[in-house]
């Protein structure tokens, strides 16, 4: 015997792909990493004589 | 033009920084004057030696200027003369120096002292010795078959 379907309706959650967070995560991470490794630098050469 | 606000977000977060490290640069170059250390002094390099500073070698104490002592340094392959200087600690030294032949470099290791020697050109860096210790120079240009055995030594002592 057949069964019946129970749900006829299905909900497919389409992923946003106009998202831009995951972008603006790596370009905060290069960003500190740019600062970071200047500051390290600059302090570096304000310590030396 | 429709921008989205993230994207807006990271221009002005680039073009920010793009202008703070340039400005930075400039004034570094044109509030406080500093400038590269070999900037447009020139020598005959074939008469060094018969030249004003570099006919004498070595620590001289000045009067009448910003810095207490001149230190000058005349580079061949593959030596620098003077060999070995003692400096007294806490002293604002003008280093000078240029080449007799080869390009050759003029590094005091550790140090913010890192030159280009050319020849025809006389390279400058003021700074005040205010750690104690020994220093080794090096030449950092590949300047011939000696280029390894190259070096000379700063001591920096209180007196």
């Amino acid at each position: 015997m057949a069964k019946v379907e129970l749900k006829a309706k299905q909900n497919t959650e389409i992923e946003d792909r106009s998202s831009l967070k995951g972008t603006m995560a790596s370009v905060l991470f290069l960003l500190l990493f740019i600062i970071v490794s200047w500051l390290g630098v600059y302090y570096l050469f304000v310590d030396r004589f | 033009m429709h921008m989205h606000k993230l994207e807006k977000i990271w221009l002005i977060l680039g073009i920010s920084c793009l202008i703070i490290f340039l400005t930075t640069v400039g004034v570094s170059a044109f509030y406080m004057g500093n400038k590269p250390p070999s900037c447009l002094l020139t020598i005959d390099p074939e008469k060094v030696d018969q030249q004003k500073p570099f006919d004498k070698p070595g620590l001289h104490k000045v009067e009448g200027k910003e810095w207490d002592y001149e230190l000058v340094y005349v580079a061949q392959a593959f030596s620098y003369n003077p060999a070995k200087v003692e400096i007294p600690l806490g002293a604002k030294v003008k280093v000078i120096a240029t080449t007799k032949d080869v390009i050759h470099g003029f590094e005091v290791a550790g140090t913010n002292i890192n030159m280009m020697l050319e020849p025809g050109y006389i390279s400058e860096y003021t700074t005040t010795f205010d750690k104690e210790g020994e220093y080794l120079i090096v030449c950092n240009e590949y300047c011939g078959s000696g280029h390894h055995l190259m070096f000379s030594k700063i001591e920096v002592v209180k007196k």
